[in-house]
């Protein structure tokens, strides 16, 4: 439907002369006893409506569905018209309420039947609503400023639904007459201010009520256009249900409404607690739920019917026991309100107080035969209910290629769970409307900005990165992608960066992956200068963020820097690595093989790190001071090892010990110093005697 | 988008089109040659969509059921035989029906008529069917417009000057009216030959065949995408706002919401969101399935084991149970989530919202929505319990406030007999008597329906007469007090008939201790 369609604006004109407070002749009876009370009391007279009371409450009724299926841009204009005209509301969305259209009802009152009848007409009414229809809506207000110079596509179309007890055909005729005449003058009147605009189209629906027992003197009429303009339909309607009937269609045609009957709801009977008996409940919502069976000519098939006086067809669909799935997405291809038919029966209220409790129901197609197809589901979001088209069709991407076929389908590694945080830290909540920031970005703008500086170093597998692999990293990493930054925030940081120091000094071991090396990986001090330069990555894309960003940066600079010398010596250690790299290959296969579970990698892993530890120790020590003789111990074990030249019987401890070495040779790699020893003695440090041995001072002696 | 092949199988096809100096073609050899090239076309660029060939001339037959193997249809095609004459409103029909069985109303399909433009004689031809195409009864409408949306590619081997010297061009332009304007006519430029046929289904293959490539985006992550099938422009009001919006080629991940806040909502269509890999040159490898050359492996291979940001973000959002919020292009978004096949396959998918900005009123304007840690409190809460979604609506739909409707007597009646079931269980149920009581009056206020107000007064002073003497003292005042007040009410005098005015409890005082006289 178009926006600005007839539909956008609906002019109620309702009589309120004195013949209007005439009976209806339906008798209700209220006085309802009980068998038991009922002895010697006299029943109460039932009472009856007026024309007037039963013009209102189907009206009433008209827009109470109306609100609830088009919450915004259909707009009902409420007129009452006697001997002048009672504008109960405006165009305006805030006025759009029956609540607040039932206190200005209760304001006018029922018709006065002594009123003089010389004076009363509907006729003020309907001009009223004519020079109402010519005034601008916020809606069009607003689509014609964003428009601009090609303002003129916004149109002004609307309806006036007249309700009214006529005299005659001729007397329909004069009011017809009334509402051409009047949009013409209007019309005229408009084209020359900005605040009203020239009727394009409108519809008159006159609705001529008359009491039950009468004869009407007005026939019903199909629409006809009167002009280019306007065009006209009368229907001429008993009081009481019959009317309430009439709009209940009326509506439905104005807003390309459908009914959809839900059958087979079961319900707890009242009485019998443990029974539940089935139920149907009506609910109308907007037709194109109804598409595909529109489309496919099969509105019969799916169990449609024609029901009271063939003036409308429901659309039959069967309740299926609900399940809970509020984490399913379904393939949905429409979500339409609903309004119930009969909103305070017990099934109705029973069937939405169910939906509003947050639980959905599937509904299915009932078919003679074959597989069950679930077409449709009710749910509710924030107290509204929609009826959900879902999607019963074959599906066009059917058996798609996975996504682990496709690009970067065979990297195993991913930080998903990281992305996972990530996604929880980005999650979005709604903002007041005149929440903007400082810079003037909407909420929106601002999401988008969080993710780019949440995202300016964000390595995506485990392998890459050092740092996010680091409980210790976590507090500066989580505060420096933020906007702005306190003072204690950056002592956060600077603590973190301590800590990382503390770290490095004590040696701990960093998580550095070893996929996709080969070997051990890097050495401990190469591990964290790894560590170093990626948290400094990390810092640098946001130095730009705030002076206080730049303090971070600063403070990890001032704690990493180290003189040349070391660097220096680092090659060397590179180097050395490299070496090992090469020789441990051999070693690998066991390795992975040995390795499957975590709780064994781990294992292997803190064995690694004793090993490199004593490592550590060894390349720690300095070569001025004596010569370390306290190494002897530790090559005595392998002192004792020659198996080859044993002489006679091997006992059994020197079958073990070989054997445990052997198995130890290839999982560790041989010194290079004992490789190249001469009787299992080497001397240490040889290229230092060529070098300055200066270093070494602050390297061995100081940091320790 | 699946697409249908519509093709001429008449006898005119086999006219021999005239080439200087080299071998004699068919008019229908050059149409399979142009299909050829569009099935090749699809089978490397387009691999996803499902195709069909209908061959038709008086009778029309499904030589291809809907599938993605291209050699099949190929094979079909390559072995079509000639038929008798151009029958084409029963071919249209089958094609309707094919696609229904198939895809049901819903799915926008594509039809491709191949044909020489030559559409018969007398009855069953095209220009018979035009002519009658207004008188026809319920049960035997013209096919088109076809009930599913489509769109409408006429390849005419024949070119445009030939169509114009009869009236073929004029019925074919009036089909594609007839399908409202949605669809296309090509004819062939310059002589009839291999080089013209195939510059025709190049255009067209430009046209409706171009896969989409975009790039996914979320801050600095980016991944270079083919989004299947390309997503179609659409035009929200021709009235007000009559152009047509395009999904941009840059989606912008905007932030990230729970599936079950985001709640099944309603969407244009769906969308496979492939990672592609983009070579040196620029042009994608492919989208990762079977079937490639050698070469096309191996390079994919080294794809597959480069880190794509679709995989890590598929991988999250269905671990986590979310989706991502994207925009599509000025005022439209979507959503990205992990979509599971039954195979255990996954993938990730795109659908596309409403166009709007506020295309799913549980979650207000999407401009509105910002990252929750800019909020005063977490909405989240600190232990993931609670959720800003779904948004209020400002007003309460009828059926979630207690409306008063008495269309029905039994309406009526229910809310009297309320009132009098709370009037018998005075003063116990004071706080109820009256709250229905003034709902009552109200609601009577409004539609002007003072006799009942009467009514009731009536009824309540019976009940005062019928209580027994068990009863509590204050329910006898409390009863004749409201029905002195609704009589009030209906003298419509203002000072007792205000709608916002509501009918208070008697003050009385049994207690005993409270200082008044003591009653017993």
């Amino acid at each position: 439907m178009r926006v600005f369609s007839v539909s956008h604006k609906t002019a109620f004109v309702v009589d309120h002369c004195p013949y209007m407070a005439e009976s209806s002749r339906q008798l209700i009876e209220c006085d309802m006893l009980t068998k038991s009370r009922s002895q010697g009391v006299i029943p109460l007279a039932p009472v009856s409506k007026s024309l007037w009371t039963c013009a209102i409450e189907c009206s009433m009724e008209y827009c109470r569905i109306l609100y609830d299926i088009y919450p915004t841009k259909k707009l009902v204009n409420y007129i009452v018209s006697d001997s002048e005209v009672h504008i109960l509301n405006s165009w305006k969305q805030q006025d759009q309420s029956t609540h607040e259209l039932m206190a200005a009802l209760a304001a006018v009152g029922p018709p006065n039947p002594r009123q003089d009848p010389e004076c009363c007409s509907v006729l003020h009414g309907l001009v009223a609503a004519v020079e109402s229809l010519c005034k601008i809506t916020e809606y069009q207000h607003e689509s014609r400023t964003a428009l601009m110079d090609t303002a003129d596509r916004v149109a002004n179309r609307g309806r006036i639904i007249c309700l009214t007890n006529a005299k005659s055909d001729t007397h329909v005729r004069m009011l017809e007459d009334c509402v051409l005449e009047t949009i013409q003058e209007q019309n005229k009147l408009a084209a020359g201010s900005d605040r009203l605009m020239p009727i394009q189209q409108c519809e008159l629906v006159l609705v001529h009520i008359y009491p039950q027992g009468d004869d009407t003197l007005v026939s019903d009429r199909q629409k006809k256009e009167l002009s280019s303009v306007l065009s006209s339909e009368v229907h001429s309607v008993r009081a009481g249900r019959y009317l309430a009937c009439k709009l209940n269609v009326l509506v439905q045609q104005h807003f390309d409404l459908a009914s959809t009957t839900i059958t087979n709801i079961p319900m707890k009977e009242e009485q019998h607690a443990n029974t539940s008996a089935n139920y149907d409940v009506e609910l109308l919502h907007h037709r194109d739920a109804h598409m595909e069976f529109i489309k496919s000519g099969d509105l019969h098939m799916a169990g449609s019917t024609s029901r009271d006086s063939g003036l409308k067809e429901t659309v039959t669909l069967k309740w299926c026991t609900p399940r809970t799935n509020s984490v399913e997405l379904h393939y949905c291809t429409g979500a339409y309100r609903i309004s119930p038919v009969d909103v305070n029966s017990r099934p109705s209220s029973c069937l939405t107080n169910f939906l509003l409790n947050g639980r959905s129901v599937l509904l299915e197609q009932p078919r003679k035969s074959g597989s069950k197809v679930i077409s449709h589901m009710l749910s509710s979001h924030g107290g509204e209910i929609f009826l959900h088209v879902l999607n019963s069709t074959r599906s066009t991407l059917e058996d798609p290629p996975s996504i682990s076929e496709g690009c970067g389908g065979r990297v195993t590694d991913y930080r998903i769970t990281d992305f996972g945080e990530f996604m929880r830290e980005n999650r979005l909540t709604p903002f007041p409307d005149s929440m903007v920031d400082a810079a003037g970005r909407a909420p929106v703008e601002r999401a988008k900005s969080q993710l780019e500086r949440h995202t300016r170093y964000w390595p995506m597998i485990i392998s890459q990165t050092t740092i996010f692999n680091m409980q210790a990293v976590v507090p500066l990493a989580n505060l420096i992608v933020k906007d702005t930054l306190t003072d204690e925030d950056v002592l956060t940081c600077q603590k973190t960066v301590y800590n990382l120091v503390d770290m490095e000094r004590k040696s701990d071991p960093l998580p550095i992956s070893t996929v996709g090396s080969r070997g051990k990986g890097p050495k401990r001090d190469e591990q964290y200068r790894i560590m170093w330069n990626e948290l400094e990555t990390l810092v640098k894309t946001h130095v730009g963020t705030s002076e206080r960003h730049q303090r971070v940066l600063e403070c990890i600079s001032a704690c990493r820097s180290k003189p040349p010398e070391e660097e220096e010596r680092k090659k060397r250690g590179r180097k050395r690595e490299d070496k090992e790299d090469k020789t441990e290959k051999n070693g690998k296969d066991t390795e992975e093989k040995g390795w499957t579970t975590d709780s064994e990698r781990l294992k292997g892993v803190m064995e690694r790190e004793k090993d490199e530890q004593s490592e550590c120790e060894i390349i720690k020590d300095s070569p001025d001071s004596p010569e370390p003789l306290n190494k002897k111990p530790r090559l005595a074990t392998e002192e004792q090892q020659p198996p080859e030249k044993s002489k006679g019987p091997v006992s059994l401890l020197t079958l073990w010990t070989n054997r445990i070495t052997q198995a130890n040779s290839r999982k560790h790699q041989e010194f290079a110093g004992r490789l190249s020893s001469v009787n299992n003695k080497a001397e240490l440090y040889q290229h230092l005697k060529e070098e300055n041995g200066m270093d070494v001072h602050e390297n061995g002696k100081t940091t320790r | 988008m699946p697409t249908v092949v519509l093709m001429d199988s008449s006898l005119s096809m086999t006219r021999p089109v005239s080439v200087e100096g080299s071998e004699e073609f068919q008019r229908k050899n050059l149409a399979v040659h142009g299909l050829t090239m569009l099935f090749e076309h699809m089978a490397t660029n387009y691999r996803m969509e499902f195709t069909s060939l209908i061959a038709f001339s008086s009778l029309w037959e499904l030589m291809v059921p809907f599938t993605r193997d291209y050699n099949t249809l190929q094979e079909a095609l390559n072995n079509l035989e000639d038929y008798d004459k151009t029958c084409l409103e029963a071919a249209l029909q089958g094609v309707s029906n094919v696609v229904q069985q198939e895809w049901g109303t819903a799915c926008p399909c594509q039809v491709v008529l191949v044909t020489d433009g030559a559409l018969g004689i007398g009855r069953g031809s095209l220009r018979h069917s035009l002519q009658t195409v207004k008188q026809r009864v319920e049960d035997k409408k013209f096919p088109l417009p076809f009930p599913f949306p489509s769109k409408f590619y006429v390849m005419c081997i024949a070119n445009a000057e030939e169509l114009q010297a009869t009236d073929g061009m004029d019925n074919l332009e009036q089909l594609v009216n007839l399908n409202d304007g949605e669809g296309q006519i090509y004819t062939m430029e310059g002589p009839l030959c291999l080089k013209s046929v195939q510059s025709m289904f190049g255009k067209l293959i430009d046209q409706a065949y171009s896969p989409f490539h975009a790039v996914l985006r979320c801050g600095n992550l980016t991944s270079d995408v083919q989004v299947f099938p390309r997503p179609e422009p659409v035009i929200i009001d021709e009235e007000v706002d009559p152009l047509p919006k395009t999904v941009q080629t840059d989606l912008e991940i905007v932030g990230f919401i729970e599936i079950g806040d985001i709640s099944s909502p309603p969407v244009l269509s769906r969308h496979l969101v492939l990672p592609i890999a983009v070579n040196k040159e620029g042009d994608e490898m492919g989208t990762g399935t079977s079937d490639e050359t050698e070469e096309e492996t191996s390079t994919n291979q080294m794809a597959g084991k480069s880190p794509n940001f679709c995989v890590l973000l598929h991988g999250s959002l269905k671990v986590e149970g979310m989706v991502a919020l994207v925009q599509l292009g000025p005022d439209w978004f979507g959503m990205l989530y992990s979509q599971a096949d039954s195979k255990k396959k996954s993938n990730l998918m795109m659908s596309l919202f409403e166009f709007g900005s506020e295309p799913l009123p549980w979650l207000g304007r999407i401009s509105q929505l910002g990252p929750a840690s800019d909020a005063a409190e977490n909405p989240y809460g600190e232990d993931d319990s609670k959720s800003p979604f779904p948004i209020q609506p400002k007003h309460k739909r009828s059926y979630a406030q207690n409306v008063t409707v008495w269309i029905k007597a039994s309406g009526l009646q229910t809310d009297v007999q309320k009132i009098l079931r709370n009037a018998r269980k005075l003063p116990e149920k004071t706080q109820t008597f009256y709250k229905e009581l003034n709902r009552l009056r109200k609601a009577a206020l409004a539609f002007g329906f003072w006799e009942l107000l009467k009514n009731m007064a009536e009824l309540l002073e019976r009940e005062c007469t019928l209580l027994p003497d068990s009863a509590h003292p204050d329910a006898a005042f409390q009863l004749s007090h409201a029905a002195q007040q609704l009589k009030l009410a209906s003298s419509g005098d203002l000072k007792y008939a205000g709608f916002e005015h509501n009918i208070t409890p008697m003050l009385t005082d049994f207690s005993g201790g409270g200082g008044g006289t003591e009653r017993i």
